[in-house]
């Protein structure tokens, strides 16, 4: 029960853009959604999970994008309404799937909600997805508001029905995590029973038949769009200059000329349908002023389409002069905020603007120093993969050969920062570490002589580890595989996941066991606890000596948060201050100098060592790696 | 003034530049350097700029005439050996210590009479296990001494177990080690560094003599090559001009050409200045021609003393030695000393590197030049 599943036509409620997309789904009939997690993505299946079950909806969160991808496209295929979840690196793991199944077509309405991060805040890129859309052929809808990343779902299903296609809709961090009125609808009424028909089947042979369809396919949706809801001029009829805007820059659009008094100088086409371009609505509006400023994250792909459509037109249109990314009148990579759309605007009018004056700038770092305590990006307090990477580093040194860890993404990422000791040597993709480490384990015929190690957490594993691990089990590569097993997704938000027991709905699920699994391989198996140094430091050497083949150290400790969202700590911690060496010869702050756990604190006038009860987890790891066994652990 | 230096210096100035020996004193000091397999790891940084693992370390300045000092409390007489009170051959009485030692069992002899007469209550020795590494071992049971008698060739943290080792306060030590442990021990004493370790009481340090000693890794690589998996016992090195490394298993033993063996010396030895543990408060090694005999250097009251009661108590018999046996152990040492100083030179240390050198000192090396080394 709550205001997701509840509210009514009419009613005006606040939501997070997720949320938004998620209700917009319930009103667009969905029946099957399935995602794997990945922030900006991650409540909008998380949403829907909580209320499937109450609603008749079937949420997953799969073992990976292709896979989620691949199971909304199933419902589809039997003819009921499917959506799947992705942030923007997820688009590529699903895009084999998706560049046939843009052959094959849909049958039910499907829709592939991609949200991106422009300014990579919470990725390790900030990839443009929308490119997909254009190699693909496939819709693609660009919410700028929460409202709008609600209402566009509907409208996505509808399409996906009337085209046989999937629709992609691209939110950002900026919508999918901001929060916004919206004014809901209510559901649309199906009541279909799943059935594949098996006089259709859906095999994309022989290709360029398949293609010819996509492409009239495209050119009917560029007629649908011509007379969206989505796109609107809003302006003068004879502006000084235009600004073309999709996504959030479509909103900063006019709080800009809001903020310069400009709404009777400069006219704002804000465009919602953003693939394929809506030709004739474009060549009519861009008909009302020759100066062009497009707002777009992060690519150029609006600019790049309109300037295309221009010399298209070009009889009708004119020259045309083109500001915008590509022109460095906006900035060339990261977000486009209100401030440097603002400033590109006033020059383009020559109005004098200062977005940010100097005065205030002093002032807000000042307030900031004052009042903001100064965060590493790191691991919690207590995390386990802070006592592995610990371990890690102890144990390459010991080893002597100039060792090193390959890695990639999760939580444990952080490990090639100073949280991790700076043992992470590359990081890329979901599961990369352990295809590079394969690579590297084969490099020894050249006379390679570096001890190789990876490192994925749980919910990678089952997400792409997998076949790289059965690559070099195959190939007989030599490497040393750390998977981290915190029975958690937890850098995206605690998501069960296949090793968790529980599927997305809250059910019992049988548990696939990594353990299990990688003997079953072949590989060469211990466990061990990270929060036992000695022992780990000890089992890695052990394995980084042994040169033949893949070896796997499962390394098995809860989760620091969910022990402590638990209430649960394994010990009191506490520092003999008599004990503590503090910063003399001999210690030199190891604790809260060299290990750095949020829970440890230097108390600046004793000049010792202390423990903050509020943040410390209680995992006792700082009781391991005190010299002078002056931080004391008592067992609760 | 001496030169001050934290871990940063130690690893720049010592470990990056191969200098490291392995000697142990910088190791169970603090939790930023291990000692593992005969090497010393760095494990974290520290950026203190003033440390004891600097301080001590037998590769970073040795004022010799200011060690000198402190552990004699006179000049150095001795150019050559360092300050001597007699140097004489001895042996040990019983045929047991004298078999099982690595010469003459004198070593072994003096630790034991130490224990047993109470004048220390433990003794810092180095063991040799199955895997051929050196570790410290503190000894409290004289019976025990023995069991550790001979030498492995191999260089080892021995003074790590004095560093880490846990000690009652009236507890007097003594140490027997190669001469780059005996420096570090009088830098130690010398230390003006807070938190000392139990320096202070170590009453007797013995020095064995020592041309190089070899870095365990890749020795024992190639040994497991030569004589297989089988426990090495006792490990000798035959007199010139044969120069063969004898190496007893239970089956066999196996004779290793010395020019094999040279390229596993640690590069840190190349640069060692003393052959005679010229710190120590005697020193013990091998007379060459004289078999089962050892030359003792005492240098010290303690070192007499020690020796004296040995005698006394029918432990030891000693003899005198012949002029020019002395001469070619002057004659060796200051021959380590000049290939040392070339090394260095070699290296790249045109101002004499690590060493702090009295000009006497340093003209008398270069001495060996001239008559060719």
């Amino acid at each position: 029960m709550s205001i997701i599943t509840e509210g009514r036509s009419g009613q005006k409620v606040l939501l997070m853009g997720n949320e938004a997309i998620a209700r917009g789904a319930i009103e667009g009939g969905v029946k099957v959604c399935a995602a794997y997690p990945g922030n900006p993505s991650s409540e909008i299946i998380g949403t829907l999970a909580k209320i499937g079950p109450e609603l008749d909806i079937y949420v997953e969160w799969s073992a990976n994008e292709k896979v989620a991808l691949e199971v909304a496209a199933a419902a589809s295929f039997a003819g009921i309404r499917g959506l799947a979840a992705m942030k923007q690196n997820g688009l590529n793991v699903a895009s084999d799937f998706l560049f046939n199944l843009n052959l094959t077509g849909s049958i039910g309405g499907l829709v592939v909600v991609v949200c991106d991060d422009p300014g990579a805040i919470s990725s390790t890129n900030e990839e443009d997805t929308r490119a997909y859309a254009k190699i693909g052929d496939l819709p693609l809808l660009e919410p700028s508001t929460v409202q709008e990343a609600k209402s566009m779902i509907p409208f996505a299903f509808e399409l996906s029905e009337e085209l046989g296609l999937p629709c992609l809709v691209r939110s950002v961090t900026r919508i999918s995590h901001a929060r916004g009125s919206v004014e809901l609808d209510d559901p649309v009424p199906l009541s279909r029973r799943p059935h594949f028909n098996t006089g259709r089947p859906l095999v994309n042979v022989p290709a360029l038949a398949f293609h010819r369809k996509l492409r009239a396919k495209l050119h009917r949706c560029r007629d649908i769009f011509e007379t969206s809801e989505f796109n609107e001029y809003l302006g003068p009829e004879q502006p000084e200059a235009l600004i073309v805007a999709s996504g959030t820059p479509g909103a900063y659009a006019q709080e800009t000329l809001n903020l310069l008094k400009a709404e009777d100088r400069v006219g704002i086409i804000k465009l919602g349908t953003t693939w394929p371009l809506p030709e004739s609505f474009l060549v009519r509006q861009l008909r009302r002023a020759d100066v062009i400023l497009v707002a777009e994250d992060v690519d150029t792909f609006l600019e790049t389409n309109l300037k295309a459509l221009c010399a298209q037109k070009g009889r009708e249109l004119g020259i045309k002069r083109f500001l915008g990314r590509g022109s460095g009148t906006l900035p060339d990579v990261g977000e486009i905020t209100p401030d440097c759309l603002t400033t590109a605007v006033a020059e383009i009018l020559k109005i004098s603007y200062e977005a940010r004056p100097p005065e205030y700038a002093r002032t807000a770092q000042e307030a900031v120093s004052r009042y903001a305590p100064t965060r590493q990006v790191g691991f919690c307090a207590g995390c386990p993969h802070r006592a592995a990477y610990w371990c890690v580093k102890t144990a390459l040194a010991l080893d002597g050969r100039d060792g090193f860890l390959v890695g990639d993404i999760g939580c444990y990422s952080l490990g090639f920062g100073p949280s991790g000791f700076e043992q992470m040597k590359t990081l890329h993709s979901m599961g990369s570490g352990a295809g590079i480490a394969g690579g590297m384990g084969q490099l020894a015929r050249f006379g390679f002589d570096q001890p190789v190690m990876t490192v994925c957490g749980d919910s990678t594993f089952y997400h792409a580890a997998l076949p790289a691990l059965f690559n070099a089990i195959y190939n007989q590569a030599n490497f040393l595989m750390l998977i981290l097993d915190n029975s958690a997704t937890a850098m995206t938000g605690f998501q069960p996941h296949p090793g968790t027991g529980q599927n997305a709905m809250g059910r019992q699920a049988p548990v696939v066991d990594i353990e299990a699994v990688c003997r079953t391989l072949g590989a060469r198996i211990e466990v061990a606890d990270p929060y036992d140094l000695q022992g780990t430091i000890e089992a890695v050497n052990r394995l980084l000596v042994d040169e033949k083949g893949v070896k796997v150290l499962i390394l098995r400790q809860l989760c620091a948060l969910v022990r402590a969202n638990r209430g649960e700590k394994l010990y009191q911690v506490r520092v003999d201050q008599e004990r503590c060496l503090g910063d003399g010869c001999g210690c030199n702050r190891l604790c809260t100098r060299v290990f750095r756990c949020p829970g440890l604190i230097w108390d600046k006038e004793k000049g010792r060592a202390g423990i903050d009860d509020a943040i410390c987890t209680g995992c006792g790891v700082c009781g391991e790696i005190c010299p002078q066994s002056a931080i004391l652990t008592e067992e609760i | 003034m001496s030169e001050k230096g934290g871990l940063k210096s130690l690893e720049n100035g010592v470990l990056a530049k191969d200098l490291c020996v392995a000697c142990g004193a910088c190791a169970s000091l603090c939790p930023y350097l291990r000692s593992t397999d005969g090497r010393i790891v760095k494990l974290h940084d520290c950026d203190l700029t003033e440390g004891r693992c600097f301080d001590y370390c037998p590769r970073t300045e040795v004022d010799v005439a200011k060690l000198h000092q402190a552990v004699f409390g006179r000049d150095r007489r001795d150019l050559d050996i360092g300050s001597t009170r007699r140097v004489v051959g001895a042996r040990a009485i019983d045929l047991e210590l004298r078999n099982r030692g690595q010469t003459g069992g004198v070593v072994s002899t003096l630790v034991s009479l130490a224990l047993e007469e109470g004048s220390v209550q433990a003794a810092i020795l180095t063991e040799r296990r199955a895997d051929l590494l050196p570790r410290g071992r503190i000894v409290r049971d004289s019976r025990e001494v023995v069991t550790l008698a001979g030498s492995g060739y191999v260089a080892g943290p021995t003074l790590e177990a004095l560093n880490g080792g846990s000690f009652e306060n009236e507890d007097r030590i003594a140490v027997v080690g190669l001469p780059c442990q005996i420096t570090a021990l009088a830098k130690m004493r010398v230390s003006a560094l807070d938190r000392r370790t139990p320096i202070d009481q170590v009453v007797l340090t013995i020095g064995l003599f020592c041309t190089w000693a070899l870095s365990y890794g890749p020795f024992v690589d190639f040994l497991r090559k030569r004589v297989g998996r089988a426990e090495v016992g006792k490990m000798d090195i035959t007199p010139p001009p044969e120069r063969l490394l004898l190496v007893t298993t239970d089956s066999e033993t196996s004779r290793i050409p010395l020019d094999e063996i040279r390229p596993f010396v640690r590069s840190g030895c190349d640069v060692c200045l003393d052959m005679t543990a010229e710190l120590a408060d005697l020193s013990v090694g091998t007379v060459e021609g004289r078999c089962g005999w050892n030359t003792v250097i005492v240098r010290t009251r303690a070192g007499e003393e020690i020796l004296s009661r040995a005698e006394a108590v029918g432990a030891i018999e000693t003899e005198s030695l012949a002029e020019d046996y002395l001469g070619h152990l002057r004659e060796a040492s200051r021959l380590k000393k000049y290939r040392a100083l070339k090394a260095l030179e070699g290296k790249g240390y045109t101002d004499g590197g690590y060493l702090r050198l009295p000009n006497r000192l340093k003209r008398r090396i270069m001495s060996c030049g001239d008559e060719g080394p």
